[in-house]
């Protein structure tokens, strides 16, 4: 396999945090080049130029953590083209700053709650899409869920700190606990809603990039 | 007013906008900000059917003439309320301040009501000034822009400190909708840029004062949004981009929002806004007359809306909260009466 693949497979691994997708599947990684050399340049680009800072900024400075791992890379450069806030997250991005340091003075913190936040949110909206998967969803466990989904919800409950283990609870809320039989009727309510408002974003993020680039050149990205 | 086939509503848009963001008011040096937000707009309008599509330069800056025919005459809007947005950062004379919107109001008597703002960042300047608008347009509501930038700072929460005099002046003059933006950038930038939680604040201080309403129901933060105003009675759901952004786009996706929203926050406190320029009223009060949640077990769930329903969320919520009267015939009860069917009388629970 090519390093280039490698690298857009390492790029497949970077989920935008607000979406719960991977900036690959969302068209946001734009070009991604590798010299022979191992220095690679990848350009990424968000359907509006105002889009949050603070979400943008991890997508780039995770892109970049996930490209270093890739063996065989010599350099690293991310850039957030198009962007408002472009020339600070690219900046700081390539000195390996903290979102901190990147606006003095506009920040109280890093992003951690942030996206631990958005981490509850995203394993809640994808525990909605297997509710129905199983008979029994206040005594299923884990292993009891599969595909995509089933994964998902095993990556996100690992960075949250929640049992994922096969035999622990199969759906828990968004700080761990268990739902229990009587809290499913709510539970469905929350968690599909959850789920209609990431959907809901993430089709309007995806018609908002197309009309802004007007043009489909994912699959040449991706070949 | 808007007739279709045989029945007339009343419309009542409660976002309306008539900018400025022609290059000649871009702010010098600013250029790159003013430029990217109009094309974020225009962008935006391409969620719309492409028969409705502007090209760039009159989206930039359209006429009166454009806005009589869009609003008035095709959209059959009977009383709109402009919202301004001043971003003087990065448009010269702001992109549709208070000023210019009103130019409008000597040309179309009794059609439209302007909007004011205020920014705490201001201080007492802000507050004087917040009393002179009032004293010139008599207002009866606020548009809130929180993510305006103002003196390095990139934006401000309903819950500071210094917002809490402006609302006070609010409840005391008697300017009692406060619409609030949750707009990309709310400073400080590490905290959720649409996180709804100050309106929850402020809604439980002000409630029988003053009444909020979100524009664009927190989307993206839909769930937020609804977790809150179910449970504060003064806050209402702002649709401008739900019909705009997705009847037309993601058909599916905007029935089950609207399902979720009348479920949620119930159709007494939804509010039609169409969101112009960047959407024509026309196509949106049309479709969303015509429109019907899909007869499938995915939207089992959902509360329907009938015509009255519509009625209110067009017009009659709106019309409410800002004192307009509407005329007997276009109230529910008349309309009722006069398409009563053995169906209509039939429980829907």
């Amino acid at each position: 396999m090519s390093l280039r693949r490698r690298v857009l497979g390492e790029l497949g691994t970077v989920y935008d945090p607000e979406l719960d997708e991977p900036i690959t599947a969302l068209g946001f990684v734009g070009s991604c080049e590798v010299s022979a050399d191992g220095d690679v340049s990848v350009r990424l680009r968000l359907p509006t130029p105002q889009c949050a800072p603070n979400f943008a900024f991890l997508m780039a400075s995770d892109a970049s953590a996930a490209i270093q791992r890739v063996p065989g890379v010599r350099r690293v450069r991310v850039e957030l083209e198009d962007h408002y806030t472009g020339r600070e997250i690219n900046a700081a991005v390539a000195r390996g700053d903290g979102f901190a340091a990147t606006f003095p003075g506009e920040t109280r913190a890093e992003l951690d709650e942030l996206r631990v936040l958005f981490q509850r949110k995203a394993l809640v909206a994808r525990e909605g899409r297997l509710l129905g998967s199983v008979p029994d969803p206040a005594s299923a466990r884990l292993r009891d869920l599969t595909g995509p989904d089933a994964a998902r919800c095993r990556s996100l409950r690992l960075a949250l700190g929640i049992d994922a283990s096969d035999d622990a609870p199969a759906f828990v809320r968004g700080d761990g606990a268990p739902v229990r039989a009587d809290e499913l009727v709510r539970f469905r309510r929350v968690a599909g809603l959850t789920a209609l408002s990431l959907d809901t974003n993430g089709g309007m993020c995806r018609d908002l990039l197309r009309a802004r680039y007007a043009e489909t050149e994912q699959e040449e990205l991706v070949v | 007013m808007y007739e279709k086939d045989g029945r007339q509503y009343f419309v009542f848009d409660s976002h309306l906008h008539f900018w400025d963001a022609s290059p000649a008011n871009w702010v010098p040096g600013h250029e790159e900000y003013a430029k990217g937000w109009i094309e974020c707009f225009h962008a935006y309008q391409s969620l719309g059917p492409p028969e409705t599509h502007w090209a760039l330069e009159k989206f930039q800056k359209y006429s009166m003439d454009d806005f009589e025919k869009d609003v008035f005459v095709d959209g059959g809007v009977d009383v709109g309320v402009f919202q301004p947005t001043y971003l003087k950062q990065w448009y010269t004379n702001g992109f549709n301040d208070i000023e210019h919107n009103a130019e409008l109001l000597e040309r179309f008597p009794g059609k439209l009501i302007v909007n004011g703002r205020f920014d705490p960042r201001e201080g007492q300047a802000g507050l004087e000034q917040l009393e002179a608008d009032n004293e010139k347009y008599d207002l009866k509501g606020v548009k809130l822009y929180t993510a305006e930038w103002f003196n390095g700072s990139r934006g401000w929460k309903l819950t500071d400190d210094d917002a809490r005099p402006f609302f006070d002046k609010c409840a005391e003059l008697g300017i009692k909708n406060i619409h609030v933006h949750k707009g990309p950038t709310i400073w400080p930038l590490d905290k959720d840029s649409f996180d709804v939680s100050d309106v929850d604040h402020v809604a439980t201080d002000y409630n029988g004062e003053l009444n909020f309403i979100v524009e664009h129901v927190g989307l993206p933060r839909i769930e937020d949004f609804c977790f809150m105003a179910t449970q504060e009675p003064n806050v209402y759901a702002g649709l401008a981009v739900v019909i705009g952004g997705l009847m037309h786009a993601r058909p599916n996706f905007f029935a089950k929002v609207m399902g979720e929203l009348l479920f949620w926050v119930g159709e007494d406190k939804m509010l039609f806004g169409s969101d112009y320029a960047i959407w024509e009223p026309k196509w949106q009060v049309e479709g969303f007359l015509n429109w019907e949640m899909p007869d499938l077990p995915e939207y089992g769930d959902y509360p329907r809306l009938d015509d009255d329903g519509k009625r209110k969320i067009l017009g009659l919520n709106g019309a409410k909260l800002y004192d307009v009267e509407v005329p007997e015939a276009l109230r529910p009860a008349a309309a009722e009466a006069e398409a009563a069917s053995p169906e209509s009388a039939v429980g829907v629970e």
